[in-house]
């Protein structure tokens, strides 16, 4: 049984950059290294001066090329102009960092959604630990469709190999003719020998030093005696032979993802406009979600990073209320959050990274009450809170205090369960020993004056006879009640519901501390 | 509460009245209705006049109830209301403009009347005059037709009930006697 497999995504610079502009991965494309100055030896590209007075050209050397550039002789190394040369069609990019960075993530995340255990072998190859999957998932073949599906989810295209060893499934995958191929258990000798030894992508005097001896091939590598290559050639020589024999000699070492999950990319341009943005960040969340998705997480919070062209950053923390991965609300609330707190200088680079939990995948309850969809409302209440703001929104929550008009204000989020009432309504089980409670009492509202507002009162005697300007009709009181009086905010106060002149029904209190009356509101 | 007189899903309601008519009462017997049910309500409060311990003492489950404080300006309320009634899942959206209704132009009242029969929620709003014209499915008046006090003795210690009645002022497509009158226990 294979205990390997290998993924291998080639020319993993121009993939990388293919997954974030799909549309290239059909055209010749190149990757350019901009970093490179050499002194001007008579091209015809635009000369810059130096600090020194001399001329220095900007020569673009190409670090790597898409399939579709190689079949028309690109090769890395090249000058931008040799390679245009050859491929007239060809499209250039700048080798941005964080492009190559993000894509070797997504490749390792993707593989952990298949394996346990996974081993990070550099830019596009994962290494993956097998035992035990077979079980889950199928046979060798299979095991291999799968990692196949799970890295495409991620805008990769890949090629899996499975063999005893870690050097043997990367040989497979570096020279199988499909997507998936599968070294039988024993056969690694047989399958490889026919390999060229270019695959091992040995040192330079090494690979010469084969080409001296003949050698061409890992079959004819395999047949050399150890003992002599190790007198010639040394530790390298008898790795050379353990990587054709398909043996690893290196421990397998674990790869954990990060504590932090992040997309960015680096912009060819200022943006300094938040329409042009959202463009942007659109894209990024897009992989972003993509790769919580790959491994069923899904985000809480967002982290969002702008470098600025001033040189510094503006960095928002975006609360995403409800744990979700789709790009349309996370577009919304970011964009949101940016309008009301814009970047102060033009924009050159997004970064966006994420909080990601674990959801709780479960049916939704026979008796679950209609409801607004998580997306809908996060996208609803962020829209409100941008109006009324954030302090003007949310469920009320009553403060366990005798104090007039005590409440808290928290965020709005119902209870899934459906109510009580509803339950028994439905004929859901009920306890036989619990009665059931009164229908809702029809109770006559209060219509409160925020803050309550000061009015004269004229008294006989106790009793108030006048509010203002209109005269009291009838009361009723006084409703004595006083609390905190062990503290500063010590209050006391005697409540009076009148009917006034005009009609109004009203509650009137008289603080007792200071003595003056208040209009608490109307009853309605 | 007589079923006619709920408001109807998918469809604009109106509540007019004086202060003391009832109306705030009508309107919290309407969101414990739906809350009661399990579903989800929204509060637009236009003047920030909602209590929310009347509203536990009328039954209403709080944590289904989403509030928005709009601090006496009525076009953010408006506003409100629009971007409400677009998302669906709420089962009652109430709009309470208090004491100053604005004018509505009739283009966003039609606006708001096609908004809330795409998501079949119930659009209640509630104020001192009508304010969507011919596209409330129902509009209904509180009246104010008694008090009632209680206590111990000859002088009144506490205010007891309120009766009110409604008046059926533009009903579409259903025939409405008088509704009868209803206390409202303080």
């Amino acid at each position: 049984m294979s205990r390997f497999a290998c993924v291998l995504v080639e020319h993993f610079d121009a993939a990388a950059v293919e997954r974030c502009e799909p549309a290239l991965r059909e055209r010749p494309l190149a990757i350019l290294n901009p970093s490179v100055d050499q002194p001007n030896v008579g091209r015809e590209s635009a000369p810059t001066s130096n600090r020194n007075g001399a001329l220095a050209a900007r020569i673009m050397t190409t670090i790597e090329a898409n399939a579709a550039a190689r079949e028309q002789g690109v090769r890395p190394g090249m000058t931008e102009t040799e390679a245009r040369t050859r491929c007239p069609m060809l499209l250039t990019r700048p080798w941005v960092e964080e492009h190559t960075a993000s894509a070797r993530h997504a490749l390792l995340e993707a593989a952990l959604a298949v394996s346990p255990r996974i081993e990070d072998g550099g830019a596009g190859v994962a290494y993956l630990d097998t035992v035990g999957l077979e079980r889950l998932i199928g046979d060798p073949a299979a095991i291999g469709r799968r990692l196949v599906h799970q890295v495409r989810a991620i805008g990769l295209i890949p090629r899996v190999g499975l063999a005893a060893s870690r050097t043997a499934a990367r040989m497979a995958a570096a020279t199988g003719s499909g997507a998936v191929t599968v070294i039988p258990p024993g056969r690694e000798r047989a399958t490889l020998a026919k390999v060229p030894i270019a695959v091992l992508d040995l040192a330079p005097d090494l690979a010469a030093t084969f080409g001296r001896w003949g050698v061409r091939t890992l079959g004819e590598l395999a047949a050399l005696p150890r003992e002599g290559l190790a007198m010639r050639l040394g530790p390298p020589g008898l790795r050379a032979h353990d990587l054709a024999l398909g043996l690893d000699r290196d421990p397998f070492r674990p790869w954990t993802p990060p504590p932090f999950w992040e997309e960015a990319q680096g912009l060819e341009w200022e943006i300094d406009s938040l329409g042009v943005l959202a463009g942007v960040l659109e894209t990024v969340l897009e992989r972003l979600c993509r790769r919580l998705a790959a491994v069923g997480l899904v985000a809480d919070v967002l982290e969002v990073r702008l470098g600025l062209a001033s040189g510094g950053h503006h960095a928002r923390d975006v609360s995403l209320a409800y744990p979700m991965s789709e790009v349309k609300p996370m577009l919304t609330l970011a964009i949101l959050d940016l309008e009301a707190h814009p970047p102060p200088a033009a924009v050159i680079r997004v970064a966006i990274s994420a909080h990601p939990i674990r959801t709780q995948v479960g049916q939704g309850g026979l008796w679950q009450p209609p409801a607004p969809a998580p997306r809908d409302l996060v996208t609803v209440l962020a829209r409100l809170a941008a109006l009324v703001g954030a302090d003007n929104l949310g469920s009320p929550v009553l403060v366990d205090s005798h104090r007039a008009d005590a409440f808290t204000m928290l965020a709005f989020s119902p209870p899934t369960e459906p109510a009580a009432s509803e339950r028994r309504r439905r004929g859901a089980p009920q306890r036989d020993d619990i009665p059931p409670p009164p229908p809702a009492p029809r109770r006559l509202a209060l219509r409160r004056m925020r803050p309550a507002r000061r009015v004269q009162v004229e008294t006989a005697g106790e009793r108030p006879a006048r509010v203002e300007a209109w005269l009291v009709i009838a009361s009723a009181g006084p409703w004595r009640a006083s609390g905190e009086w062990w503290d500063q905010q010590a209050w006391a106060r005697d409540e009076w519901d009148v009917v006034l002149g005009d009609g109004a029904l009203c509650r009137i209190a008289r603080d007792r501390l200071t003595g003056h009356w208040y209009l608490d509101g109307f009853y309605d | 509460m007589d079923e006619r007189l709920v408001p109807i899903r998918g469809e604009i309601t109106e509540i007019v009245g004086g202060l003391s008519s009832g109306r705030t009462s009508h309107l919290l017997a309407c969101l414990g209705d739906v809350v009661g049910r399990g579903e989800t309500a929204a509060l637009i409060d236009t003047e920030e006049t909602f209590d929310p311990g009347s509203a536990t003492q009328a039954g209403i489950d709080l944590r289904r109830l989403l509030w928005v404080r709009c601090g006496s300006n009525r076009e953010i309320a408006l506003r409100a209301a629009d971007m409400l009634v677009r998302c669906p899942g709420f089962a009652l959206i109430a709009l309470d403009l208090g004491e100053r209704v604005p004018r509505l132009p009739t283009t966003m009242a039609f606006r708001l009347k096609f908004a809330v029969r795409r998501t079949d929620v119930a659009l209640l709003i509630v104020g001192c005059r009508r304010l969507t014209g011919s596209s409330a499915a129902l509009a209904l008046e509180t009246l104010r037709e008694g008090i009632e006090w209680a206590g111990p003795g000859p002088a009144p210690t506490h205010l007891a009930r309120v009766r009110t009645t409604t008046r059926v002022l533009r009903a579409r497509g259903a025939e409405f006697g008088r509704p009868p009158s209803s206390w409202w226990s303080a």
